[in-house]
């Protein structure tokens, strides 16, 4: 199977700080790959580079038979990939229906039905059709975190990168959500690029995990043979995470 | 009845009612100020179409104004050209100005656009103190031609295209079109994110908004006879803004009712003289303070759900 996107050197320095090094890595068609590394670790800023809201200074990013870099924002979002946010970003003021309705307008998608109706699906698809009427501004966290997901997809994406989607949930959302990615890749094909510091969800959804820190990637591998990576001990248990991680670990 | 068939029967209302006011009273001098007052219901709602549904602040829409009113005056006033000709021109002029402060302000986040709208609107009220030979300095240019002898007849022409312009931007942004921009107001990257030309859709909206600043422009240029540098200036901005403000923002059709309201209220007050600035300030404060929503649009929003 060949590569969906191919990220080839990727550089990005801020100032003094090498936030990005070097950084290659694949993502076939039709998987799962999950981001570990600590905060600070170049994570986001990878995801930054590769959905065009920073420019890279170095590097090549391959997606679907064509070159990203150098691309807006909206035009790669066009081109298949989508994104969600670390942080829940919803349009205020709008309804959560309407908030969906807004990434059916866009030139990739424009054509394929109504965009009422095809916002209405996504939100069926991911659970929250029973508030599709709501403003956004009143919806607990979980329920933005879905709605981040729903838009996303409304742009039928082929690579969907998910920023820390388990972020602020509660244990009893982090299931359902977890489910719901799953029944996405299953159901739908999708490629998943996840970010995620909930060691447990990660190891679960993922086939394989790439391992950051301190802006390079450290180790690539199975979920399995990754939590043993001296590597990624070093870099990522050895710090705040031992109480949680340790658990995960003995679970793995 | 349908939350839209109450808005198409509440528009006919007041649109009979201003057809028929300045008719029935028979003064000229009403007839005057009400002509006054749709050229500042136009700029009003032009103002409210991009920077009210965006939430990008325009603090020189006097620009688009000026633009417009200065085109006509010197097409009719130099060139000989028929007014007619203004009600093309000047949109056009106005939408090029548009494309100059936008094109290169739109594209960044932060305070470029508003500020560059504010520098661009005075800097063109010095540029025709500057080239007084050509715009009659503080003067102006003066002798343009009406549109029509009738006082009622030049009337009935400004309503017809304060109706014309209040029917366009209300269908555009209800449109998918309207969406994305109140989205982007919500967040731009998000927008991004979700796959819009966020760039695009602002420079767009602008040019829409400015031409019909430049229409009103022209429309007031050629009832006043005469245009001068106090259409570029700062102030005229901020009393379209407070127009839009005690209308209520997003709505289009509220700061209409705005703009018509304060420059009644401007009249009423006469009587005051020399305190008319201060009860007109009071008034206004205390609208913005007890109704930070504005007071026409949700008084419409509350009227509507007893209608139905």
């Amino acid at each position: 199977m060949s590569a969906l996107l191919a990220v080839d050197g990727l550089n990005k320095r801020f100032g003094g700080l090498q936030a990005v090094k070097d950084v290659s890595f694949a993502l076939e068609a039709g998987s799962i790959t999950g981001m570990l590394g600590p905060n600070g670790a170049g994570k986001t800023t990878l995801f930054n580079l590769l959905t065009g809201f920073i420019a890279a200074d170095t590097g090549k990013v391959e997606f679907d038979g064509g070159p990203l870099l150098g691309l807006a924002p909206y035009r790669i979002v066009n081109r298949g990939l989508a994104r969600t946010f670390q942080l829940t970003r919803p349009f205020l003021g709008m309804s959560v229906l309407e908030n969906v309705e807004v990434a059916c307008f866009a030139p990739r998608v424009r054509h394929e039905g109504h965009a009422r109706a095809r916002a209405r699906a996504m939100l069926e698809h991911v659970g929250l059709a029973p508030k599709a009427a709501s403003l956004v501004d009143v919806l607990p966290y979980g329920d933005l975190r879905r709605l981040e997901i729903a838009r996303a997809l409304a742009t039928r994406p082929k690579l969907l990168l998910l920023d820390e989607p388990f972020a602020g949930l509660g244990t009893s959302e982090i299931q359902p959500l977890a489910d719901l990615i799953r029944e996405l890749h299953r159901k739908e094909g999708l490629t998943i690029l996840i970010i995620e510091h909930k060691l447990r969800e990660l190891m679960q959804l993922a086939h394989e995990v790439i391992a950051m820190d301190f802006g390079e990637v450290v180790a690539t591998g199975v979920p399995a043979e990754i939590v043993r990576h001296p590597r990624v001990v070093e870099a990522y248990i050895g710090k705040a995470e031992i109480g949680e991680s340790g658990g995960a670990l003995g679970a793995a | 009845m349908s939350i839209h068939r109450t808005d198409w029967l509440g528009a006919l209302v007041v649109l009979a009612a201003l057809a028929l006011v300045p008719a029935i009273l028979g003064s000229t001098y009403v007839t005057g100020i009400m002509t006054v007052a749709l050229c500042f219901a136009m700029w009003a709602a032009s103002w409210d179409f991009m920077s009210g549904l965006t939430g990008r602040e325009n603090f020189g829409h006097s620009l688009f104004i000026g633009a417009g009113a200065y085109t006509a005056g010197f097409l009719n006033v130099n060139f000989g050209a028929s007014p007619w000709w203004s009600l093309a021109a000047s949109p056009l002029v106005a939408v090029a100005f548009s494309l100059v402060i936008g094109f290169p302000t739109l594209r960044l986040r932060g305070p470029y656009f508003a500020l560059a709208m504010l520098s661009g609107a005075a800097v063109m009220q010095s540029l025709t103190i500057i080239f007084s030979e050509y715009t009659g300095g503080q003067d102006g240019l003066n002798g343009l031609f009406p549109f029509f002898d009738s006082e009622l007849a030049q009337y009935y022409l400004t309503l017809f295209f304060l109706a014309a312009t209040v029917a366009t931007l209300r269908l555009v942004a209800n449109s998918p079109w309207g969406t994305i921009l109140r989205a982007i107001r919500g967040d731009e990257a998000s927008c991004q994110a979700a796959g819009i030309n966020v760039t695009f859709y602002k420079i767009a909206s602008l040019m829409i908004s400015a031409a019909f600043a430049g229409l009103g422009g022209a429309l007031y240029a050629h009832y006043q006879l005469q245009v001068g540098p106090d259409l570029f200036a700062i102030i005229l901005s901020i009393n379209i803004i407070i127009m839009v403000y005690v209308g209520g923002m997003g709505s289009i059709y509220g700061p209409v009712g705005g703009a018509i309201l304060l420059i009644l209220l401007t009249e009423a007050l006469r009587a005051f003289s020399e305190y008319r600035l201060w009860v007109y300030t009071l008034i206004l404060m205390l609208i913005l303070f007890f109704l930070p929503q504005g007071l026409v649009a949700p008084l419409w929003r509350r009227l509507r759900t007893i209608v139905q």
